[in-house]
C-alpha cells in the first residue's frame, strides 16, 4: 500500500479500495453487459462535427517510438487541446484487441494508431468515427499521396475514417557489390530478377538472392498489390473476395512457386529473425524487396555490410512499368466514443502534415510520410551512408507514386493473413503450393465474413 | 500453542517386523559412491537449467553489432547496455520494475492468505458441497485466458477501473492453484489432533488457523507465495488487456511493447535483452530471501 | 496438553511392508468431532477467496459460456449495424467441424503423453535428491533448478530459439562437428523441441512443489526409519513417495491443464521455424478465431475447458483408485 500512496492517484485509490469489490459485484450481477452507448460510429454523409467549448484533453495510443516528443510540440502550441500519449505495443501484438475491448466498453482512447489493413476491421466493429464533417478534413485530401487517402475514405465510398500517417512503398534493396561482381545490373523486371537469382545461386550454392518469409503474409500481399491484384471488391451491397483464381494472384504465385521449387530462394529464414540478420551480415542473402521503413532494418542488423547495399525500383511485370507495392503503414484514427472528434481530427491532421512533426517522426520513429509535402522533408533528401551515399528516398518517392490507389483490404484481414501464412508454411515445407495457400485463404476469408454476417458477393 | 506441538518423544513406530535386509545397512554414513552419483546428476541438471541463462547473460554484454555475430563469449558492453536500458524512454524501465513489484508483492501476499484460508477449510472441515467447491475451483483455471479477457475487461470498465493499478492487482489476488496446493499441504501437515487440542483449549477456529495451522503450513505458504509472485511478475496478458497508460505497465509488458517495435527501431533490441535479464533479478532475490522458510517451516512443523 | 502427536506417522510403518503401499491403509483424515466445530467456520474461511474467485473467474466464464450461444447478424449492408442473436449450439457445431481445432487437440495430447511423465519423473527425482542426505550445496541447486521458471516464457522461448537455430547456435555447430545434423526446428522435431523448452521451464517448478511436500513429512518418521536401519532408497520408496503422492497428482493435473493451454512457446517458435501454423495448438486456435469472432472463440474455449476438465478428472480418478489399491 505504501507504494500506492505515493502515486498521484492517491486520493482515488485509497477511496476506491473498499468500494471496488462492491461495485464489481454489482457489475457482475449486471452481466458484464455490452451496451451500445458511445460506440456508434457516425454513418451517412458528413455527420456534424462541432468543436467543443473550452479546453479539452485527448488521449492518443500509438506504438511509434518517440511520439511523445512530437506531441510535446503540439501541446506547447495548443494549451486548450492537450494530448496525452499512450505508448503501447504494436497493433497485432495486442493493442488492437485492447482497442476492440475498450470500444465495446466505451473506454477507448480518442485517437488510435491503426494500420491500413486493419481499418476495414475497425469500421466493421463500428470503432471508427466518420470525421468528414470536421473542420479542415474536406480540404485535406490533396495533402496526401492519393492511394493513402483512398485507404481512409474507403475508395470514396462516403466518409473519412482516419488520417493517413505513414506508408511502406516497396523497392528492391540489393547488395550492389555482389551484383556487380557477378556482372548483374539491378533487375528491372521479375524475369531479370529470376535470372539473377539463378546466377547468384549457381555462383555460390550457399547464397540466395532473397528469402521467402512465412511470417510476413502482408509482405506477400504487397507483391499482389504491385501485380494489380484486387483481392477485395466492394460494390456497396456486398464484399467480393477474389483471391483464389485471381489472374494477378496466380501470376505472382507461379513466379515464386518456381523460385521455391528450383531452390532459388531461402525458404528457411523468417522475417526479422536473428538468423536472417546473420545471413544478411555474412552475404548469404543478397537482396530484399521491402518497404521504405526497411532501410533501418538492414542498416541496424547487418552492420558488417555497410556501404555495400543500394536501392532500386521494384522489379516490374511489364518492362518499363512503374508499379510498386506497399507493405505496412498506419493511419491515425478518431475512435468511436470520443467526446471531441473535431479537436481529435484537428490534431491528427497536424500530426501527419506539419513539416516539423513529420521530420521528428521520421527521425525518432522511422516513419515514411503519407503527406505529399512530407516526402520532401530534408532527411529524405540526403544520401544515406549505409547505402553508399545513395539518396535512396528518391526511389521510394517514385515508388509511392506507383502504388495502385484502388487496392482495398478485407474487413477480416487477420483471418485472411492467418490462412495465407499457414498455406505459405505448407508451400515452403513441401506440403502444398502457393496456389493451395490462396485457395485456403479464399475459403477462410469467406467463412469469417459470413460468420460476421457480412454479405459476400458470389 | 507451542506446547501443543511439543513432541519430545516421537511416537514409537510400530515394531519392525521382518525386513532384516534393511537393518544390515548403516543408515547414517553415506557411501562416497552414492554421494558422487547424486552430485553428478545434480551438476548435469544444473548445467542444463543454467546454460540458457548464460546465453541470455552473454547476449546482454554485447552491442547491437556484436549481437549479429552470435558468439557465446561475453563482451564488454554490459554497463553501457545497462545505462541504455535505464535511460530509454526517460527511464521508464525503473518505473516498470516498481510497478511489477507492487503488483507481485501485493497480489501474491493477499493471494497466499486467501488461498491458505480456503485450502485449510477444504482440508480440515467436512461439510456439504466440499468436493463440489473443490472441483469448481479446478474449473476456474481451465478456460484459456484469451477468452476471459473480454468479460473481465467489460466488468472493470463498468466501474471505471480499467487502466488503473486495481485492474491488474485485483484479479491477481485469486490463485486457484494456491488453494489446491494449500489444501494438499494442510491435509498433510496439520494433524487433526492438534486442532482438536486447540479446541479443547478454548481457542477459536480462526485463532487455531492463525496460531497453529499457518505455522505448520509455512513451507507450503512460502511456495504458494513464490509461485504466485512469479505468475504475476511474468503475466503480461492481463495488463496488456487492461492498461493503456504505459506508466502503469509491469516490466514484462514494457519489454514486450519494446520488442514489438523492433522492426522499426532495431536498436531497442539491446534494451530488450538486458531488460529481460534485469527483470529476473528481483525474482531471484525473492527466492533467496524466502528459501530459508523451507527449513524453518520444517522445524516449526516437527521439532518445536 | 502435552499429548504426543500420533500423526500419520503411525500409519506409515516404514518397515512393515513387503505388502507395499501401506501408507494409505487406514483412513487418513479423521474429521473433528461434529459438535465442536461451528458449521459456519469453513464458509467463513472460504469467503475471502470465494468472492474474488466468483468475480474474476466464475463470472467471466459464465459470460463466455453465455456469449458462445450467440451469433452476429448484420442489417444494412457491409458495414451495417451488427446485432447478436441467439443461435443455440450453432457455434459448437462449427467447433466440431473445425479440423484445425481437432488436430491441434490431438497434437497437444500426444505431446502431453510423452512430456508430462518425463518432466514429473525428473522433478520427483531431483526433489528426492535435494531432500536426501547424499546431496550437498542444496540451496545452490534448488535455485539453479528454479531459475528457468522465473524467466518470462517469451524470453525463455527466444533463448531456446537461438540455441536451436542452425545458422546461429554454437550448440548446433558443435553437434555438426561431431557428425550429427540435428534439425531442432524441422517439421519432425519441432514438437519435441518445444517439449524440451516446457520441461526446462517447469521441471524446477514441479520439483519445488514436491520438495515442499517432502518438507511437510514429519521428521519423526525418518528418525524411526533410520533407527530401524532403512536405507535411503527404501525410505524414499516406502515413505517419501507415498507421502508426496497427493502433490504428485496435483502437479499431474496442472501439467495436463498447462499442456492443453500450450501457447507461448509455439507462438515464439512460429516466428523462427517454418513449421508452425497459426492453429498449431488449441489455444492458438482460440486466439486466431477470437480476432474477428468472439462468440466462436468463446465456444472453442468452452469446448477446450470441458475436455481439459474431463481429462483432469479422469486422471484424478485413476490415481485415486491406484492409491486405494
Amino acid at each position: 500500500m505504501t507504494i500506492l500512496r505515493r502515486t498521484s492517484h492517491r486520493h482515488r485509490l485509497v477511496l476506491a479500495g473498499p468500494a471496488v469489490a462492491l461495485s464489481l459485484v454489482l457489475a457482475a450481477c449486471g452481466g458484464g453487459g455490452d451496451d451500445d452507448k458511445g460506440t456508434s460510429a457516425g454513418a451517412g454523409s458528413a455527420p456534424a462535427c462541432k468543436p467543443s467549448d473550452g479546453p479539452v484533453q485527448l488521449t492518443f495510443s500509438t506504438w511509434v517510438p518517440g511520439m511523445e516528443e512530437v506531441v510535446k510540440l503540439w501541446n506547447a502550441d495548443n494549451p486548450d487541446i492537450q494530448v496525452k500519449v499512450n505508448s503501447v505495443p504494436a497493433g497485432n501484438a495486442g493493442t488492437y484487441q485492447n482497442f476492440t475491448n475498450a470500444l465495446k466498453a466505451g473506454t477507448a482512447p480518442d485517437l488510435g494508431q491503426v494500420e491500413y489493413d486493419s481499418l476495414p476491421n475497425f469500421r466493421l466493429q463500428e470503432g471508427l468515427t466518420d470525421i468528414s464533417g470536421c473542420p479542415g478534413i474536406a480540404e485535406a485530401e490533396q495533402k496526401f499521396v492519393p492511394w493513402t487517402w483512398s485507404q481512409v475514405d474507403f475508395n470514396g465510398s462516403g466518409g473519412v475514417y482516419a488520417i493517413p500517417q505513414d506508408t511502406g512503398p516497396m523497392a528492391l534493396y540489393y547488395r550492389k557489390d555482389i551484383f556487380d561482381k557477378l556482372g548483374l545490373a539491378a533487375p528491372t523486371t521479375w524475369e531479370e530478377y529470376a535470372a539473377a537469382a539463378k546466377t547468384i545461386h549457381d555462383a555460390d550454392p550457399s547464397q540466395y538472392i532473397t528469402f521467402f518469409s512465412q511470417t510476413d503474409p502482408n509482405w506477400y500481399t504487397g507483391l499482389y498489390w504491385q501485380a494489380g491484384a484486387q483481392l477485395f471488391t466492394n460494390d456497396g451491397d456486398a464484399i467480393g473476395v477474389d483471391i483464389e483464381g485471381n489472374p494477378a494472384v496466380e501470376k505472382v504465385n507461379d513466379y515464386w512457386q518456381g523460385l521455391i521449387d528450383d531452390d532459388l530462394v531461402a525458404g528457411n529464414l523468417q522475417g526479422f529473425s536473428e538468423e536472417l540478420y546473420k545471413a544478411w551480415n555474412t552475404g548469404k542473402v543478397v537482396s530484399w524487396v521491402s518497404a521504405a521503413w526497411g532501410y533501418s532494418t538492414i542498416r541496424d542488423n547487418a552492420p558488417d555490410t555497410a556501404g555495400k547495399w543500394a536501392v532500386a525500383p521494384m522489379p516490374q511485370w511489364d518492362a518499363g512499368g512503374t508499379a510498386a507495392g506497399n507493405w505496412g503503414g498506419s493511419s491515425t484514427a478518431v475512435l468511436a466514443g470520443s467526446d471531441h472528434p473535431a479537436e481529435a481530427a484537428q490534431f491528427a491532421l497536424w500530426l501527419n502534415t506539419d513539416p516539423e512533426a513529420l521530420a521528428l517522426e521520421n527521425k525518432l520513429g522511422g516513419l515514411y510520410p503519407s503527406s505529399v509535402d512530407g516526402l520532401d522533408i530534408e532527411a529524405l533528401q540526403q544520401g544515406v551512408d549505409f547505402y553508399g551515399g545513395q539518396t535512396i528516398f528518391d526511389v521510394f518517392k517514385q515508388a509511392s507514386a506507383g502504388v495502385d490507389p484502388s487496392f482495398t483490404w478485407g474487413p477480416t484481414m487477420t483471418d485472411t493473413y492467418a490462412a495465407l501464412k499457414d498455406g505459405i508454411v505448407g508451400a515452403l515445407s513441401g506440403n502444398g503450393t502457393l496456389d493451395d495457400a490462396t485457395k485456403d485463404a479464399q475459403a477462410k476469408t469467406v467463412a469469417s465474413l459470413e460468420a460476421q454476417s457480412v454479405p459476400v458477393a458470389d | 500453542m507451542s506446547t501443543t506441538t511439543q513432541a519430545p518423544t516421537p511416537p514409537a513406530p510400530p515394531a519392525p517386523t521382518g525386513s532384516t535386509k534393511a537393518r544390515r545397512r548403516s543408515a547414517t554414513a553415506e557411501s562416497p559412491y552414492s554421494m558422487a552419483m547424486a552430485m553428478t546428476v545434480l551438476v548435469i541438471m544444473a548445467v542444463y537449467f543454467l546454460s540458457p541463462v548464460y546465453v541470455l547473460f552473454s547476449a546482454s554484454t554485447k552491442s547491437k553489432a556484436e549481437l549479429a555475430q552470435s558468439s557465446l563469449k561475453p563482451s564488454t558492453q554490459f554497463v553501457d547496455n545497462l545505462q541504455q536500458l535505464f535511460s530509454e524512454g526517460d527511464g521508464i524501465y525503473s518505473r516498470w520494475l516498481l510497478n511489477s513489484l507492487l503488483y507481485a508483492v501485493g497480489g501474491a501476499g493477499i493471494a497466499t492468505l486467501l488461498a491458505a484460508m480456503a485450502g485449510y477449510a477444504l482440508a480440515k472441515y467436512q461439510f456439504r458441497g466440499r468436493e463440489l467447491i473443490f472441483n469448481v475451483v479446478l474449473g476456474g483455471v481451465l478456460m484459456p485466458a484469451t477468452a476471459l479477457a473480454l468479460p473481465l475487461f467489460l466488468m472493470f470498465a463498468k466501474v471505471n477501473l480499467t487502466n488503473t493499478y486495481w485492474s491488474v492487482l485485483l484479479p491477481s489476488i485469486v490463485s486457484p492453484f494456491g488453494v489446491y496446493l494449500s489444501r494438499v499441504f494442510a491435509a498433510a501437515s496439520v494433524p487433526d489432533e492438534l486442532i482438536e487440542a486447540g479446541r479443547l483449549d478454548g481457542a477459536s477456529e480462526f485463532r487455531i488457523f492463525t496460531g497453529l495451522a499457518t505455522r505448520l503450513m509455512a513451507p507450503a505458504l512460502v511456495t504458494i507465495f513464490l509461485f504466485q509472485f512469479v505468475v504475476i511478475w511474468n503475466n503480461f496478458f492481463l495488463p496488456l488487456i487492461m492498461l493503456q497508460d504505459n506508466k502503469l505497465y509491469p516490466v514484462t509488458l514494457g519489454l514486450y511493447s519494446w520488442q514489438s517495435q523492433l522492426s522499426r527501431v532495431p536498436t531497442l533490441q539491446v534494451a530488450v535483452i538486458i531488460g529481460s535479464l534485469v527483470s529476473v533479478v528481483p525474482l531471484i532475490i525473492t527466492f533467496l530471501a524466502l528459501q530459508r522458510f523451507w527449513r524453518s517451516g520444517l522445524a516449526a512443523g516437527s521439532l518445536k | 496438553m502435552a499429548q504426543t502427536i500420533p500423526i500419520r506417522t503411525a500409519e506409515d510403518p516404514v518397515l512393515d511392508d513387503e505388502g507395499g503401499g501401506t501408507g494409505t491403509r487406514r483412513r487418513r483424515r479423521r474429521t473433528p468431532g461434529r459438535g465442536s466445530t461451528p458449521a459456519s467456520a469453513p464458509w467463513l474461511f472460504l469467503l475471502p477467496f470465494g468472492l474474488p474467485f466468483l468475480l474474476f473467474y466464475v463470472a467471466p466464464v459464465a459470460y463466455a459460456l453465455w456469449r458462445s450461444l450467440f451469433k452476429i447478424e448484420r442489417t444494412g449492408g457491409i458495414y451495417g449495424k451488427p446485432t447478436e442473436v441467439f443461435a443455440g449450439l450453432d457455434q459448437y457445431r462449427l467447433v466440431f467441424q473445425n479440423d484445425d481445432f481437432i488436430s491441434s487437440v490431438l497434437r497437444v495430447l500426444g505431446f502431453g503423453l510423452v512430456q508430462i511423465p518425463i518432466m514429473l519423473l525428473l522433478a520427483l527425482g531431483l526433489a528426492l535428491l535435494l531432500d536426501s542426505t547424499v546431496a550437498r550445496f542444496k540451496a545452490l541447486f534448488r535455485i539453479s533448478f528454479f531459475v528457468p521458471y522465473a524467466i518470462p516464457g517469451v524470453v525463455g522461448a527466444l533463448i531456446w530459439g537461438f540455441i536451436y537455430s542452425p545458422g546461429l547456435s554454437p550448440i548446433v555447430d558443435l553437434l555438426g562437428k561431431a557428425g550429427l545434423e540435428p534439425e531442432f526446428l524441422s517439421a519432425r522435431w519441432i514438437l519435441w523441441s518445444i517439449a524440451n523448452v516446457v520441461t526446462w521451464t517447469y521441471t524446477g517448478y514441479n520439483m519445488l512443489i514436491i520438495y515442499s511436500a517432502l518438507q511437510a513429512i514429519p521428521q519423526e518418521i525418518y528418525e524411526a526409519a533410520k533407527m530401524d536401519g532403512a536405507s535411503n532408497w527404501r525410505i524414499a520408496r516406502h515413505v517419501k513417495i507415498p507421502s508426496v503422492a497427493p502433490a504428485l497428482v496435483l502437479t499431474g493435473v496442472f501439467s495436463i491443464i498447462g499442456t492443453l493451454q500450450l501457447f507461448t512457446e509455439p507462438i515464439v517458435f512460429s516466428k523462427i521455424a517454418t513449421t508452425i501454423t497459426t492453429t498449431y495448438t488449441p489455444n492458438m486456435v482460440v486466439l486466431s478465431a477470437g480476432q474477428n469472432n468472439y462468440n466462436y472463440a468463446a465456444a472453442i474455449s468452452v469446448t477446450l475447458a470441458l475436455s481439459t476438465f474431463v481429462l483432469s478428472f479422469a486422471f484424478l480418478k485413476i490415481t485415486q483408485r491406484k492409491a486405494e489399491m
